[in-house]
């Protein structure tokens, strides 16, 4: 079955023919997909079928398991990011991960913001402007301006998570990759991220893993749906939902999948 | 629009203060049981080292004044400043060779070495743990006195003293590097941190507390010990002079002074207020381990869920 892409004017991301192995197993299929500068792309479909595995590949996180084999292509702004030339840990700095828990270090809340600046030895008047800004976009810079020296641990959950989307954000990258950012935490501090997140879109290229359809309806512009690691449709948000063109994908939005 | 409770006449299991399936008057019992056990268990802990120190410090604290910790012994009388020196001295030169090889040690076997290896060098610690002090002290004399030719030295004594404390460090330092959360170490990557940074600040920032803790439980358990000393130093009346000149140590002196003390029963006080000394630095390091225990659990609470 071949995959629908809506192929945007100015790709900053191009999957093609992404193809994820452990072993005998195929986690990702032939997966080509592009993502366009300003966009929120919610990737969903059910648990195992390699969301996860997906996002990680885009900033070779899939390096960091043992076992896993990546074809195909990942290009940013144009360069594949696996070829040898290319160093792993540049490409994770110009794009950022958000997780499913929050993951912040035990440094006072200024330091996780920070942190991806201390990595590259940035200035110190830098560093603050950054880390401002960086906690203004991810909409932390209220509840936190007074006590930024405080440990970042104390933070509520909702808080802790938008302080790492605020360390991700800190060394600009045109590119978060979130999995299932939200699904830690209760619906206020959800509210308050996906807030954040559509805030964002803005600016850089999101994507979203989420197990939720109710989220990708509520922020994001286009929904690829993935299934057993095959890429099975792709499309603004409103056509998947309303009018899905692949049966599998109709049955997993109505819920009616098994 | 709230639905009317369904009430058609009274069950027998309606009546919650009849219902016994619970136990609740055993699980009462036992809940007195416990709590009148468990303050006697602690009696029976506690008892034996608070006589301990009591009898020590009845003996050793008569005629226990400031010159006892500023002169030199001389004879089977005077002070122990040339004991306490020396086991302070040999107590550090050890723990900086404990450091040099558990830390560094522990470092590489929880984030560099793979599995196979990684499990012979913690079942190398846990013998090296279990081995009788003594062999650590034969071994010592054969390759530091004798082959190296240090003779009894404060050198020989510290770096047995420090093979002796290597794999409580290493121990510490191995299960700290290791408990730090996997989902930590993957945002740290996923940040951009090289393998370095990450282990510099991040994994250190989480397991450096639990490091410092084995350091000083190394050190409590090490500062003690008679057997690496036994056969790597010997009992002098002066604070050593050099690396390459003898040193004493209060664990020596107790156990040559009770010797004496059968011919000279002042040698025996003077036994007893160096065992009180030990005492002393002994419990002030394990207080000191409890602290920063206790303050790393308020600083990374939270991290570990
Ligand atoms: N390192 C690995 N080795 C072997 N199989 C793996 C590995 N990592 C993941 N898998 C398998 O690949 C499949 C896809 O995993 P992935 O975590 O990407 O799914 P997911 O869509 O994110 O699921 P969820 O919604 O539960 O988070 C799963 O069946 C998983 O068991
Ligand atoms: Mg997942």
């Amino acid at each position: 079955m071949n995959a629908i892409a809506s192929v945007p004017t100015e790709a900053v991301v191009s999957v093609q023919d992404l193809t994820v192995t452990a072993g005998a197993r195929t986690l990702l299929d032939h997966v080509s997909l592009d993502f366009g500068a300003r966009s929120l792309t919610a990737v969903v479909g059910p648990s195992g079928c390699g969301k996860t595995t997906f996002v990680r590949s885009l900033n070779r996180m899939t390096e960091l398991t043992a076992g896993l084999a990546v074809e195909g292509s990942v290009r940013y702004l144009g360069q594949d990011i696996y070829d040898a030339a290319v160093d792993p840990v540049v490409v994770r700095r110009r794009m950022g991960m958000v997780f499913q828990r929050p993951t912040v270090f035990p440094m006072s809340i200024f330091e996780n913001a920070a942190f991806g600046l201390r990595l590259v030895h940035a200035e110190e008047d830098l560093v603050d402007a950054a880390v401002t800004e960086a906690l203004q976009r991810a909409g932390l810079w209220d509840e936190v301006r007074a006590e930024l020296d405080r440990p970042a641990l104390s933070l509520s959950g909702g808080q802790q998570q938008r302080l790492c989307i605020a360390r991700a954000l800190a060394v600009r990258p045109r590119v978060l990759l979130l999995d299932e950012p939200t699904s830690a935490l209760d619906p206020a501090a959800t509210q308050r991220v996906e807030a954040t997140l559509q805030g964002l879109k803005e600016e850089i290229v999101l994507v979203l893993v989420t197990h939720n359809v109710g989220q990708a309806a509520r922020i994001s512009d286009r929904i690829a749906f993935l299934h057993s690691g095959k890429l099975i449709e792709v499309g603004p948000t409103a056509d998947i939902l309303e009018r899905p063109r692949v049966k599998l994908t109709e049955q997993f939005i109505t819920g009616r999948y098994a | 629009m709230a639905t009317a409770p369904i009430l058609i006449g009274l069950r027998p299991e309606d009546n919650l203060a009849l219902d016994r399936s619970g136990h609740l008057g055993r699980r009462r019992a036992f809940d007195r049981l416990v709590g009148w056990l468990l303050p006697l268990l602690f009696l029976v802990a506690i008892l034996p080292i608070a006589w301990l120190l009591y009898y020590v410090g009845s003996q050793a604290l008569p005629g226990f004044t400031l010159a006892t910790l500023t002169t030199d012994p001389s004879g089977a009388t005077g002070g122990l400043f040339a004991p306490l020196v020396g086991s302070l001295t040999i107590l550090l030169l050890g723990t900086g060779v404990a450091i040099a090889f558990g830390f560094l040690g522990g470092l590489v076997t929880a984030e560099y070495l793979g599995e196979q290896w990684a499990g012979w060098i913690r079942i190398t610690a846990n013998v090296m743990v279990g081995t009788p002090a003594i062999i650590i002290g034969l071994f010592g004399y054969l390759v530091f006195v004798i082959y190296f030719h240090w003779g009894l030295s404060l050198a020989a004594a510290s770096v047995t003293l420090g093979v002796f404390m290597t794999p409580y460090v290493f121990r510490a330092t191995d299960i700290a590097y290791g408990s730090v959360p996997p989902h930590i170490r993957e945002a740290a990557l996923g940040s951009g941190a090289r393998p370095r940074q990450y282990l510099f600040r991040v994994a250190s920032a989480i397991a450096f507390p639990q490091v410092l803790g084995g350091i000083f439980l190394a050190m409590a358990i090490g500062v003690g010990e008679t057997a690496p000393l036994y056969l790597t130093t010997t009992t002098v009346v002066l604070p050593p002079t050099g690396l390459f000149a003898p040193a004493s140590a209060l664990s020596l002196y107790i156990w040559t002074g009770f010797q004496t003390g059968l011919i000279l029963p002042t040698a025996i006080r003077l036994a007893f207020q160096a065992a009180f000394l030990l005492l002393v630095i002994v419990i002030g390091l394990n207080v000191l381990v409890r602290v920063i225990a206790a303050r790393a659990r308020r600083r990374l609470e939270g991290l570990f869920q």
